[in-house]
This record gives structure tokens, C-alpha cells and sequence, in this order.
């Protein structure tokens, strides 16, 4: 028999700030494409309206990476515990978690990462969420401010190479959030049950099982 | 009555020297402007009275120096006063041209005010149509007689551009030579954007046009900056992009980038045509792999400025509705931005366009890395390669769980296993 205990996973201004960012995310891929594909696509009532959703979605999503940044900084401190994976980590949890992955999962094992307040994340979600929110996501950001400010940035702009090449950056930067969208949302349900994962983003609690806790332990070394 | 062989000879050489040299001026009446102009009239009086001389010798009113045995004083003063008369006839023939220059090109002369530059003018549609054709009051003892020269009023030839101005938000608060000097005018595809916007700040400040389009427009500043306002505010019709030669100003910020003036480019030409810059072969027409040289060159201090400009304008100057729809330049899609062309100063004051390639500024990176209309020049180019990215992000889902799909027993059994 299993003993289920519950761990507090996510602290509320994490939460916070993730569903913003989701909200503003998916806000921004919808008028992002509306934006580009006006000829096409016709989601929001009018051209300027889909400019200034996309605007004021992209000014949200800049505070709510602010919070992020500023809470994981500041107050719980552990941002880079929490996001750069461990020489361990690099050298023999990638392969383990990609193993979980693309074989043990399809096998019925249990998934060999279990987080904690303190390592929240897996090798590879490590991993890719320090490219995404030390590189995507302040890259996307900056351009779009830029982007929002020509005129003020024109500088700016110009020492990057021009306004085409300070799109191109921002389109293929969103194309590559989107590709990521479309994996996160599928391994968010590759717990025990389809919300297993994404309840605890709502509520905070994540259900635990201590049995499995114990026979991991001892089979798969803990990151440091 | 006899005459002389020698003498038919002089005479079909004068007249065809005459007529000639007559005809030849007519048809280009710059020619009677300046020392060149008094030479070609010296000329033809020299001509005129060898025929008319001769004439008369034939006809027996004179008699030739041979003939004479007395010294025939009508002989010597003839020549002569045909020659002052004739001289004294050709300026009044010149007053219809363009030799009006003579004198009005010089401030010293005629005053700043009255001043007309040939340079500028004599590429004018007016300048086809001459001085006279508008200041018709303008006669031979210009300006001795002490007559204010007539102008014609612009409706006379420009009917259909006036009837529509007249119903114009613009009409009763400027006048035609408001806008338009009728000694620079010219037709909209040889004006740059920036100049077209020139005429309107007389009025129009910059500050306050962005102040109040600030209440609806996105990207204000931008938009003023980089569109002629008859784009919006007439229903000017056929918008091209058209790029423009723009220079970073000597200790200016690099932002601080201006119309580089023809003295500017033919400086960095080297002697060549400033088209040289751009045009590499010379063939008047600009090529994707042209432009991206001219891009790519980092020595080079010039970029390209995009604006969309209108090849035909009206002057029915009014709010339209359907200008405060982004949709009506932006989501017009990449078919609608497919011509451009590339607007260089001449040393007249005018642009002279070069048409570019299909698709300049839709390519990717280097076409015109300064131009980007979201909506309406997105690149194919990037359009699959980000539709490649997408996709890569739904071979996770797709793939890995297809696998789950059909593996879901393990995992039940599994659980099965470990309520037990």
C-alpha cells in the first residue's frame, strides 16, 4: 500500500506568475498570428485591436517574468539551484530522464526525478527551462519592447542590423516558445493522472508517494 | 535681269545657315540665353543682312562695290541698320522663351525674391510650356515699361485638380502656391516622401500632428515619420514602397538619419553617376543581389528608408474612414508590396527612381533591413522556416504520445501493481 503525502510545490507567486505568463502567452500567439497573417487570420475584431492585445499581453508577460525573476532573486533565493542543472546532473541525469522519456515511461516505470521545494525540476526540464528563461524568454521580451518603441529604440535597432532583422529575431524567437508550448502542455500530463502535474501549478500541493520516494532513492542517485 | 552664279550660291548657304540656326533655336530656346544666345543672334543678323543685301543688289536697289564707281553711301549704312534692327528684334522673340533666365537667375538683378532657378526650373513640367505661357504680360521692354507682370491663375490649365481641391477640407485655408511653387513643381513619383511632408509642416507642425494622431494611431511617431500624409489624408491611390538614400549626419547620433542630398552622394561616388552607389552595372535596374552589396557593405554610410509612397495623388484633401483601419495598408499581404523602387536626389532638386526587384522588400534579412510593414512584408522565407519550428514542437506530442496511447497497459498494470 502506498502512503500519500502531500508537499507544498508551489509557492503562490510562482503560481501567480505562471498563469499569467500562460494566459499572456497563449494571448500572444493568437494575435502574434493575426498580426502576421492578417490576410488569413481574423481572431480578434480588427487589426489594432490584435496590435494592442498583443502589446498589452507582451507588457504582462514582461511583469510577470519581473516577478519571476525578482522572487526566485529575492525571496526564496534558490533561482539558481532551481534552474542550473548540477555537473551530476549534466553528466548522468540528462541520459536517465531522457531514458524515463523515450523508454522506462512506456514500460510503466515511475519517473525517476520526484520534486521538492528546493529541486523542482528534472534534468531536462532544467535544462530547458535555463535556455528558455535565460535566453527565449529575455531575448522575446526585449525584442518586443524594442519592437513596441521604434522609434525611441531606433539606436538600438540599428546596431542590431535593422527593423527586418529585429522581426525575423522576434518571429523565430515566438516560433520557438510556440514549439516549447506544445511540449510542455503534453509532458504536463505525463503524471500518474492527466492533471497530476497541473494541479499542483493551481493549488500548490503536489500528491507524493513516500514507497516510491524510498525505492528511488536507492535506485537513481539524487542530484546534488 | 542677270544674275550672278556666285551669287545664287552665297545666297541658298545664308538662308540655309539662317533657317538652320533660326529653327534650331526655336527648338531649344536655352540655347538664346547667356553669351551663346547674343553669338547666335550676332549670327543670324550677319545672315539676315547678307540676304536681304542681296535682294536688293539683285533687285538693283543697291549696286554691288565693283560695280560702283562712286562711293554709295546707302551700300554701308544699310547693312548696318538692318543689323541693329534685326538684333534689336531678337530679344523680343527670346522674351518668349526661356531666356528670362538672362536676368531672373541673378539675385543681383532681380531681387531674391523674383529669383528662378534654372537648375530646378528648367526640368519642370512648366518649364515645357515656358515663362510666357503664364506671365503673358511680359513684353519686350520688360521691365522698363513699369508693368506688373501677369500670372495665370492655376485653374487655367489644372481644371480637373482645382475643381477637386476646391471640395477639399483643405480649400479657403491655403492656396495653390502654398503648397506648390510653380517654378519647382513636379509630378509625384520625381518628389521624395520627405519633401511631399515638407510642404505640409509649413503649416503643420510636427509636434502637434503626432499629438493628435496619438489619440488612435499605434506607433505615432513612426508612422509620421516614414508616411507622406497624402497617403492618409487624399485618396491617393497605388502605394509602392520607395526607398530612399538616408546618411548619418556628420557627429549626429546614428540614430539621426537624414536624406543624403546629391552633393552628399556624388561626393562618395567618386565622379560616377550617384546611381553607381546602388546600381552596380548601371543598368537602371536595382537586383536583390544589388541591394544586398549596398546592405551588406560595412564601410558603407548609407542605409535605405522605406516609405510607401502614392504614384498617383489627388488633392481632395479629407479624413478618411478607412485610413484609421490598420487592415487597409497592413493586411493588404505580401502580393500588394511586391514593387519598389529606389528614389535617388539629381542635381535638379528632383528623385529619379530605379525600379527593384520582385520581392526587395520581403527578402529576409538584407533586401531593406530598415523597412518592415508588420502584416504586409513578411518573408516567406521565414514564414516555413518558423512553420519547421512548430512543428518540431508537435513531434513531442504527437509522436510521444502516440506511443503512450499504445502502451497505456503497462502503465495500468503498473499502478495495479502498486495498490496492491
Amino acid at each position: 500500500m502506498s502512503d500519500t503525502s502531500r508537499i507544498y510545490l508551489q509557492p503562490t507567486p510562482i503560481r501567480i506568475w505562471h498563469w499569467l505568463n500562460a494566459f499572456g502567452i497563449v494571448t500572444l500567439g493568437l494575435t502574434g498570428i493575426q498580426i502576421r497573417f492578417p490576410d488569413y487570420v481574423n481572431i480578434f475584431a480588427g487589426y489594432k485591436t490584435a496590435i494592442l492585445l498583443h502589446n498589452v499581453a507582451g507588457v504582462v508577460v514582461a511583469a510577470s517574468f519581473a516577478l519571476w525573476f525578482f522572487y526566485y532573486s529575492f525571496v526564496a533565493r534558490n533561482m539558481l539551484k532551481l534552474y542550473v542543472p548540477s555537473k551530476d546532473e549534466v553528466q548522468k541525469g540528462l541520459l536517465r530522464q531522457a531514458k524515463f522519456y523515450l523508454l522506462t515511461y512506456f514500460l510503466g516505470r515511475p519517473n525517476p526525478h520526484h520534486p521538492t521545494p528546493q529541486n523542482k525540476f528534472n534534468p531536462m526540464q532544467k535544462s530547458a527551462y535555463l535556455a528558455i528563461m535565460f535566453l527565449l524568454m529575455p531575448l522575446l521580451g526585449l525584442s518586443g519592447i524594442l519592437l513596441i518603441n521604434i522609434e525611441p529604440m531606433r539606436n538600438l535597432i540599428l546596431m542590431i542590423g535593422g527593423l527586418k532583422i529585429l522581426m525575423a529575431i522576434h518571429y523565430l524567437l515566438a516560433c520557438c516558445l510556440c514549439a516549447f508550448l506544445f511540449t510542455h502542455v503534453y509532458l504536463a500530463t505525463l503524471g500518474r493522472t492527466a492533471f497530476a502535474y497541473i494541479k499542483p501549478m493551481w493549488t500548490g500541493w503536489e500528491e507524493n508517494e513516500s514507497e516510491q520516494h524510498e525505492t528511488l532513492d536507492l535506485t537513481a542517485p539524487r542530484p546534488n | 535681269m542677270k544674275i550672278d552664279k556666285r551669287l545664287i550660291i552665297l545666297w541658298i548657304a545664308s538662308l540655309t545657315l539662317f533657317g538652320g540656326v533660326g529653327v534650331a533655336t526655336l527648338a531649344a530656346p536655352d540655347w538664346m540665353s547667356g553669351a551663346p544666345g547674343w553669338a547666335i543672334r550676332f549670327f543670324l543678323g550677319y545672315c539676315g543682312i547678307v540676304i536681304v543685301a542681296q535682294v536688293f543688289a539683285v533687285m538693283g536697289i543697291i549696286r554691288r562695290p565693283e560695280d560702283s564707281t562712286v562711293k554709295n553711301s546707302r551700300y554701308r549704312i544699310l547693312p548696318v541698320l538692318l543689323l541693329l534692327v534685326f538684333v534689336g528684334l531678337t530679344p523680343a522673340r527670346a522674351m518668349q522663351g526661356s531666356d528670362c533666365q538672362g536676368c531672373h537667375r541673378d539675385a543681383a538683378m532681380v531681387g531674391a525674391a523674383f529669383v528662378v532657378n534654372p537648375t530646378t526650373f528648367d526640368t519642370t513640367a512648366h518649364a515645357e510650356i515656358g515663362c510666357p505661357a503664364c506671365h503673358t504680360s511680359v513684353g519686350s521692354n520688360h521691365p522698363d515699361d513699369g508693368l506688373v507682370p501677369s500670372k495665370a491663375g492655376c485653374q487655367d490649365c489644372h481644371t480637373e485638380v482645382s475643381r477637386e481641391y476646391a471640395a477639399s477640407s483643405h480649400y479657403g485655408s491655403a492656396a495653390c502656391h502654398d503648397c506648390h511653387n510653380p517654378h519647382q513643381a513636379r509630378g509625384a513619383t520625381a518628389v521624395s516622401g520627405h519633401d511631399m511632408n515638407r510642404q505640409c509642416r509649413l503649416c503643420h507642425a510636427t509636434d502637434a500632428v503626432v499629438e493628435r494622431h496619438l489619440e488612435w494611431l499605434p506607433q505615432t511617431e513612426l508612422h509620421i515619420a516614414m508616411l507622406p500624409c497624402v497617403s492618409c489624408h487624399t485618396a491617393a491611390q497605388d502605394n509602392v514602397i520607395t526607398l530612399y538614400v538616408v546618411k548619418r549626419q556628420k557627429g549626429a547620433n546614428i540614430a539621426t538619419l537624414e536624406p543624403a542630398s546629391y552633393v552628399e552622394l556624388q561626393g562618395l561616388a567618386k565622379g560616377k553617376h550617384v546611381e553607381s552607389l546602388i546600381d552596380g552595372n548601371e543598368d537602371n535596374y536595382i537586383s536583390l543581389t544589388e541591394l544586398r552589396l549596398f546592405n551588406l557593405n560595412s564601410k558603407n554610410p548609407l542605409r535605405l528608408q522605406g516609405m510607401m509612397t502614392p504614384e498617383t495623388v489627388t488633392h481632395d484633401f479629407r479624413l478618411l474612414a478607412n485610413r484609421r483601419d490598420c487592415s487597409f495598408c497592413h493586411a493588404s499581404g505580401p502580393d500588394a508590396r511586391q514593387s519598389s523602387f529606389i528614389a535617388l536626389p539629381q542635381s535638379d532638386g528632383s528623385y529619379r527612381r530605379m525600379a527593384v526587384e520582385r520581392g526587395a522588400v520581403l527578402d529576409a534579412l538584407y533586401g531593406t533591413p530598415d523597412f518592415y510593414m508588420v502584416g504586409s512584408t513578411r518573408s516567406k522565407a521565414l514564414n516555413y522556416i518558423g512553420a519547421m519550428i512548430i512543428a518540431g514542437g508537435l513531434v513531442v506530442p504527437i509522436g510521444h504520445g502516440t506511443l503512450r496511447f499504445l502502451t497505456r497497459k503497462n502503465r495500468q498494470d503498473e499502478k495495479e501493481s502498486d495498490h496492491e
